[in-house]
């Protein structure tokens, strides 16, 4: 059983390139059907960058995600997890997961499924109390506390779940397609939030998405998959500066590093329609 | 008070049309009797057939003056060991009782059928081949048997409802316990959830729901298997033990009058679990002060996702 104190992740904030939070080498995914979800995935990722994985359906991105989270096994290759292997860091509690459905609890209050983490980990009960409402109030929801979840917008919803993501504190966070089931205008909202709760709270962020806009806004590198077998095409770096805002997606170099992710997906069939 | 209206009101109406369909059946049904009985010179307070209708001693269908005497004559006095208001209440408690036994061992059995595909297979097949045995046949060896080890009473009645009641409630709850849908899961292990926190957290509290359908099943089975009990044993008490009673004296009005009470009662029991379940489950509520709140300035509205 956990103790009070969180699980931390010590990698040091001075030389992330020396040692990566996240390390992937020569990973492959073989599913019992025979289909090749993941072949050879390298990928370093260092404390504090905000990670997408883009491709179309079927290229592998969730399948790296929750082969990260040891969710499942790979059928080769390693992972390190801040100097873990992966089931040590999910038992070390060392990442939150926001899935592509808020996957609340009907029954317990927004303030409720917030604490659910917490308790499952054994925290004191005032400490609970005292981080669930601090992460409410990183989303701005403290207003909803006592609400359950059917009363809330599916944007809202899925801001409560990032709130419990980060409410036991874990340094990684890892995101798949939490804002895919969203419209545009909310999507773009929560964006920019998700970008201020990078910020603020220094995590690092793995991101799987099918948007290109959603990517280059996001990210600091994008990751690009294409499909049959699953494989990482190039990893593109988006320098664009810090803090983004709306008018970032108005720039030029805005435009240009969409154009190259294009280009990369083009370039590994990943625009081809064969499903 | 208003909520109880609502639902009184097509509940009433369906009652009117019934008696209005009801009335022309009866004068059919009883006619030819009445007329057997004028032509055989009973002792006949009326003249005509269609006037005798509704006055026989064992009419083939009591009229509603004749089921609204006989409601009087059953009810009063309220204490009488003959009254239905007593004897209902007996079969009510051999229900709860039986309800609360069933959910008990069905909860063990689901929780077994869920974890241990080795115990579903094995032991499934046996708890449906239990529940085909006609409980009229097997109630009054049941009595017996609970007899040697001085168990009398009410309790083996209470048993024998818990014995078809259990059913429902381990199928119910069985497929409550596997409702979690696999996201959900996967966020438990996530958080490296015991399987027993996986039981606590998850599944159990999403298995509520399906529990009271169960239980609305369960209920009115377990009405039956009480006074189906009380029929073919020897009873003291009950709703059964009145229906033998009757029938062995051909009354005929009281087995409707009784009959109707005993329907009565299930729908009784039946919104006691409805009351239960709405106390028992507050995130289903919808009440008028948590209506679905709006959302912030640049939040648009969405409602959750599937």
């Amino acid at each position: 059983m956990m103790q009070s104190d969180t699980p931390h992740i010590q990698t040091p904030q001075s030389n992330p390139k020396a040692s990566p939070i996240v390390s992937a080498q020569n990973l492959s995914m073989v599913f019992q059907t025979g289909t090749v979800a993941l072949k050879d995935a390298n990928l370093e990722i260092a404390q504090g960058e905000f990670i997408s994985l883009i491709g179309p359906s079927g290229c592998g991105k969730t399948t790296l995600l929750r082969l990260l989270a040891d969710l499942i096994k790979p059928t080769a290759g390693t992972i390190q997890i801040g100097g873990k292997n992966p089931e040590e860091a999910r038992k070390s509690r060392a990442y939150g997961y926001i899935f592509q459905a808020p996957t609340l609890m009907e029954w317990r209050t927004v303030f409720a499924n917030v604490m659910l983490p917490l308790e499952v980990m054994n925290f004191p009960q005032a400490e609970r109390k005292a981080r669930a409402e601090k992460m409410l109030a990183l989303v701005g929801l403290e207003k909803f506390a006592k609400n359950y979840p059917w009363q809330l917008s599916g944007g809202m919803q899925q801001r409560v779940s990032i709130a419990r993501a980060l409410a036991f504190d874990p340094q990684l966070l890892f995101m798949d397609e939490p804002f895919g089931a969203l419209d545009e205008i909310t999507r773009e909202n929560l964006n920019l939030e998700l970008l201020r709760l990078w910020r603020e709270t220094g995590k690092t962020i793995i991101f799987v998405t099918h948007s290109i806009p959603e990517a280059v806004f996001l990210s600091t590198r994008i990751v690009v998959m294409t499909p049959r077998p699953g494989k990482i095409e190039t990893v593109i770096p988006v320098n664009l500066p810090q803090p983004r805002t709306f008018d970032t997606r108005e720039t030029a170099e805005f435009f240009s590093i969409a154009t190259d992710v294009r280009e990369a997906l083009r370039k590994g069939h990943g625009y081809e329609v064969t499903e | 008070m208003t909520r109880i209206s609502v639902n009184l009101v097509p509940m009433l109406v369906v009652a009117v049309i019934a008696l209005a369909l009801y009335w022309p059946l009866m004068y059919l049904a009883n006619i030819p009797a009445a007329q057997r009985a004028l032509d055989t010179g009973a002792a006949l307070p009326c003249k005509t057939a269609v006037e005798c209708a509704t006055q026989l001693r064992s009419p083939v269908l009591p009229s509603p003056e004749q089921l609204w005497r006989g409601f009087g004559n059953l009810m009063f006095p309220l204490y009488s060991p003959n009254a239905i208001s007593i004897n209902a209440a007996v079969t009510a408690l051999e229900t709860i009782v039986g309800l609360l036994l069933a959910a008990i061992v069905g909860f063990f059995f689901a929780i077994g059928i869920v974890a241990s595909r080795a115990f579903e297979r094995s032991l499934l097949p046996w708890i449906v081949a239990s529940q085909t045995v006609p409980i009229i046949a097997i109630a009054p060896m049941l009595v017996v048997l609970l007899g040697q080890y001085g168990v009398q009473g009410w309790i083996p009645k209470a048993i024998i409802a818990a014995y078809i009641a259990f059913f429902p409630i381990a199928i119910g709850v069985a497929k409550g316990l596997r409702s979690p849908d696999p996201l959900s899961l996967d966020l438990m292990k996530t958080y490296n959830a015991s399987h027993w926190q996986t039981y606590l957290k998850l599944r159990f509290p999403a298995s509520v729901p399906y529990l009271f359908t169960a239980f609305k099943v369960a209920m009115a089975a377990a009405l039956i298997g009480a006074i189906v009990a009380e029929i073919s044993t020897i009873s003291f008490h009950g709703i059964g033990k009145m229906l033998a009673e009757n029938s062995r004296a051909s009354d005929v009005v009281a087995m409707w009058v009784i009959m109707i009470s005993s329907a009565v009662l299930g729908i009784l029991l039946v919104a006691l679990v409805n009351w239960v379940e709405r106390l028992a489950t507050p995130w289903r509520r919808a009440k008028p002060a948590n209506k679905p709140v709006v959302g912030k300035p640049g939040m648009p509205q969405k409602r959750g996702v599937g």
